[in-house]
């Protein structure tokens, strides 16, 4: 026969008890405490994962390199660095083994299985997604509801804000460490302008590579990032913990985990927040005419050349003027080079020294390279006093020497200058006119540039290079003549027109570098501004080829799968550096900086964005920018143009836990199931209608009688709250409400048996 | 002399009233074991209706099993009282082409579930007939379900399902019973009501 389910008819008088009883344990442990910060350390470290890279033996995983994570979405996208877990020679691995603790003071215990769903290799970010479980078993991602935190925009991080870096320490044999600093400063590169390293006042272990710092909201605003250590560098320390030749011995002849080093250098959130936005809504795009975008393999060693300083960067990322020293009181100082044949696994570093001792807030600890090939780079402190004293820079491509620099900081000596040049299309006035930096292909090219504190008599040079190369017969040099500050235009001209490609000023003062600018020219003219994308359109087609032939449309219905972008190009030299970035609702999803290598003009440059399940709708732009400059744009609406809110997407809330446990014997009760309802219905509603759509979250109790709610409660609303468990009287609560005071809350319930 | 009076047997102890009454208790108690067992049978075997036009099914659930929509399934109830894997009926519309059989149909349910569920195993078993005269086909199968929360210490429980097949325009309906096995025989009768009233 069958058993009763024996709470559907129970009193509404033991219904109210019940309710009562509930009501007062939470009043119990209500907060007295003042507003506390909403720091959460607890979910921060649950959302912390240790990471393995493996590759398959015959006969079981062999650990490859190891590294720490973070979980940034609720159903299991994994933030951590790419030179762990994209395989590479230094790490070979094909396998990620995700362990978690189930306890803060436990060791990680292996539980999953991730795929790599987006990476940057020069940036050294990926960003995983947990597929299957440790068995190999695949898990259905609505199905899970893990811990997680939400990513800060870290343009608002300030200087000395204190952080919260978090990760394992070990090779999974260490629970998981949270270590408090400030931060320190800023480091900055063209990759991401001011902002491209936030600099720490502790450093890390190397192993704690890919966790993540924390602001005091408990936000994600960097990750940790080194360069991987090389297992045959004479710094790295290989640990052996596996008989991975079989050999029945675990000894030298056993591949190892490289370990060691320390680093004080977190690569900002914002870098990372496209690859999660393009991750968490399914997004891919697809580049056609791969063969305009890839670059050549680098054959030569990297080098630097050229090292230069300067004391600020414009908005093409050029410097403003080329110095020897630095006025005392100064906050940003940058250092410029050329840089040759480097490739995305090239590992460079920055070790600045100030008076002979190293200092490591102005110096960038090993790190891959995020520029292109060949080209002009910047590494600099921003936002930051430079004490005075003589700085030296020196630069370190794979641990060797590439390259020294000194400058003085704190002498203020009027010396002759030029600064700031743009480049422009003269008018018949002498007016300079056009962006300043990308220029339409033209016979003439005009730069300003300022001068200040310059004597009669001086002698001063000017040198035009295309594509690295001096341009025969563009070399002026005279004796200053045209008094001491003020602006000053001078011009290249050929009368066969100049080829388009990357162009590069320097100016000279006595033999001495004093500005130096690089210029693009691409396009037709078309007025000032160069016309060298156009035709840019969106449409929907069954392959690239029939894509090219159909209608533009500016409107797609929603639950589209995918749909093609295109544009024809002019006058593009080869090498030319563009950018390619897609965003929706105006939020970055995707980008690319490619030097170009297609032909000079062409038609239909394809693109295709794929969405694992169709294009969500919002409003889609296509952006195409040379030297940090927009030149073309389009956009496109799908659905009714605007993303749908995620309601699982905040990880700002309260945790609720806690224990049910029978009231007579004080046991945990197995199996009894915890109802959120939405603060639209009562407890008794949801016991009558028992619909899935009434439900906030829900949580059924392990062996021991542990519950926790698989979603953060908002303060300030008004849940109701059910518990049911066969054998026991249910409990109804209405008006249950939470604050952030008191998170997360771990609540003792009290079944009584009916 | 001893007198030894011999008094006459009384035949009855009882009047005629207090046998009926006695009749009546049994009556009346009688009566209230069948009217309790309707009301437990009631209770237990109460249910709601539902009805989706759209994917054109109309079905009868247990009461106080918890109705969920939004997964992808056209429906599915669970009872949300029970200590380990929740007792739970599913229908799912699965298009199918013209040339696809039930066989494809339950293979390709099987690789699923093999990559999803753990030490999953599939047992064939004879078609049924529905109450509409349809007949349909059926496989049982068993798997290990856990707690997904890596956080709590849940038991793995072992449970046993059913599905049963049934192609019809176009499409495949597929209707599955999953539930514990020590409780699977005693909810299956539920199962048996709702494929009873079922409607497609």
């Amino acid at each position: 026969m069958m058993s009763s389910i024996r709470y559907s008819k129970t009193s509404l008088r033991i219904w109210s008890f019940s309710a009562l009883l509930l009501a007062l344990l939470l009043l119990a442990i209500a907060p007295t405490a003042a507003q506390e910060s909403p720091f959460d350390l607890d979910r921060i470290e649950r959302a912390t994962v240790f990471i393995m890279q493996a590759r398959q033996s015959a006969n079981a995983p062999v650990v490859t390199c190891v590294g720490s994570g973070t979980i940034v979405s609720r159903n299991g996208l994994i933030l951590t660095n790419a030179h762990h877990t994209v395989t590479n020679d230094n790490c070979p691995g094909t396998i990620l083994i995700i362990a978690l603790s189930v306890r803060p003071d436990e060791t990680p215990f292996p539980l999953y299985q991730a795929e790599i769903v987006q990476a940057d290799i020069g940036l050294d970010l990926a960003l995983l997604r947990i597929t299957r479980q440790n068995d190999g078993r695949l898990i259905d991602q609505a199905s899970l509801a893990l811990p997680f935190v939400e990513v800060a925009d870290s343009e608002e991080v300030r200087l000395d804000s204190t952080i919260t870096m978090v990760g394992y320490p070990g090779i999974g044999d260490e629970p998981i460490a949270a270590v408090r600093g400030t931060v320190l400063g800023f480091t900055g590169e063209p990759s991401g302008g001011d902002r491209s390293w936030i600099k720490s006042s502790v450093s890390i272990p190397g192993t704690m590579t890919g966790g993540a710092a924390y602001n005091q909201d408990g936000e994600l605003i960097g990750i940790p990032t080194t360069a991987p250590i090389d297992r045959d560098s004479p710094e790295a320390t290989c640990v052996i913990i596996q008989d991975t030749n079989a050999d029945g011995l675990a000894n030298a002849n056993d591949d190892c985990i490289p370990m060691g080093g320390f680093l004080n250098s977190l690569r900002p959130s914002n870098f990372a927040r496209p690859l999660i936005r393009a991750a968490s809504l399914g997004l891919d795009v697809e580049i056609f005419n791969t063969s305009a975008i890839v670059s050549s393999s680098a054959a030569d060693q990297p080098r630097f050349s050229r090292l230069f300083f300067s004391s600020s960067v414009n908005e093409a990322g050029m410097p403003t003027s080329v110095i020897r020293s630095l006025p005392s009181g100064g906050t940003s100082l940058y250092l410029f080079f050329d840089y040759y044949n480097m490739t995305p696994e090239t590992v460079y570093e920055l070790r600045v020294t100030v008076d002979g001792v190293v200092n490591p807030t102005f110096s960038l600890s090993p790190v891959r390279w995020s520029g292109g090939q060949d080209g002009l780079w910047y590494v600099g402190t921003t936002e930051q006093p430079l004490p005075n004293g003589v700085y030296e820079y020196t630069l370190l491509i794979d641990g060797i020497i590439a390259g020294t620099q000194r400058i003085v900081v704190g002498r203020s000596e009027p010396t002759p200058t030029f600064t700031d040049i743009v480049f422009g299309v003269e008018d018949a006035r002498g007016n300079i006119a056009g962006n300043g930096y990308v220029l339409p292909v033209a016979a003439t090219v005009s730069a300003r540039f300022i001068f200040r504190n310059m004597t009669e008599n001086l002698s001063w040079a000017a040198i035009w290079f295309r594509e690295g190369e001096e341009i025969a017969g563009s070399r002026v040099e005279e004796t200053w003549a045209y008094g001491t500050e003020g602006t000053r235009t001078i011009r290249i001209q050929s009368p066969t027109g100049l080829p388009p490609g990357t162009y590069r000023l320097d100016l000279y003062i006595d033999n001495r570098l004093s500005a130096t600018s690089n210029l693009t020219l691409a396009g037709a003219q078309d007025g000032r501004f160069a016309r060298i994308f156009a035709e840019t359109r969106f449409t929907t087609a069954d392959s690239a080829v029939e894509a090219r032939t159909s209608p533009p449309i500016t409107s797609f219905t929603a639950g589209t799968e995918s749909l093609y972008a295109l544009f024809d190009w002019q006058l593009m030299g080869a090498g030319t550096l563009w950018t390619l970035s897609w965003y929706v609702d105006e939020d970055l999803f995707f980008q690319q900086t490619a030097p170009w290598r297609g032909a000079e003009t062409g038609e239909d440059f394809t693109l295709q964005l794929v969405g694992r399940d169709g294009i969500p709708d919002g409003t889609y732009r296509l952006e195409l920018s040379l030297n940090n400059l927009e030149v073309a744009s389009q956009s496109a609406r799908v659905g009714i143009g605007q993303l749908p809110i995620d309601r699982f997407a905040s990880a700002t809330g309260v945790q609720i836990r806690g224990t049910i446990l029978d009231a007579l014997s004080g046991e945990g009760i197995t199996g009894a199931t915890v109802f959120i309802v939405t603060e639209d219905y009562s407890a008794a509603d949801f016991m009558t209608a028992w619909q899935q759509d009434q439900l906030y979250a829900t949580a059924v109790t392990d062996r021991n009688g542990r519950f926790e709610i698989d979603r953060l409660l908002e303060p300030e609303i008004q849940y109701s709250l059910a518990i049911v468990a066969d054998g026991y009287v249910p409990i109804l609560a209405d008006g249950v409400e939470v604050t952030l005071d008191d998170n997360p809350v771990d609540l003792p319930i009290y079944m009584t048996r009916g | 002399m001893t007198i030894i009076e011999v008094g006459r047997e009384e035949t009855s102890g009882l009047s005629l009233r207090q046998r009926w009454s006695h009749y009546f208790a049994i009556l009346y108690t009688i009566i209230m074991v069948i009217i309790s067992l309707n009301l437990r049978d009631s209770i237990l075997y109460a249910t709601i209706p539902y009805e989706n036009t759209q994917a054109g099914i109309r079905v009868f659930y247990p009461q106080n099993w918890l109705l969920d929509t939004d997964g992808d399934y056209v429906f599915r109830v669970r009872d949300m009282g029970q200590r380990d894997f929740k007792t739970t009926i599913q229908v799912q519309i699965i298009p199918i082409s013209s040339e696809s059989t039930v066989r494809n149909l339950l293979d390709n349910l099987a690789f699923t579930r093999f990559q999803v569920y753990a030490a999953y195993r599939q047992f064939p078993r004879p078609e049924i007939t529905l109450a509409d005269g349809t007949i349909a086909s059926a496989v049982d199968y068993t798997f290990v379900f856990n707690n997904t929360d890596p956080f709590l210490e849940s038991l793995p429980s072992v449970v046993v399902g059913q599905d049963i097949i049934v192609l019809q325009r176009g499409q495949a309906v597929v209707i599955s019973y999953q539930a514990s096995a020590d409780r699977y025989d005693e909810f299956y009768p539920i199962f048996q009501n709702f494929l009873a009233d079922m409607e497609l």
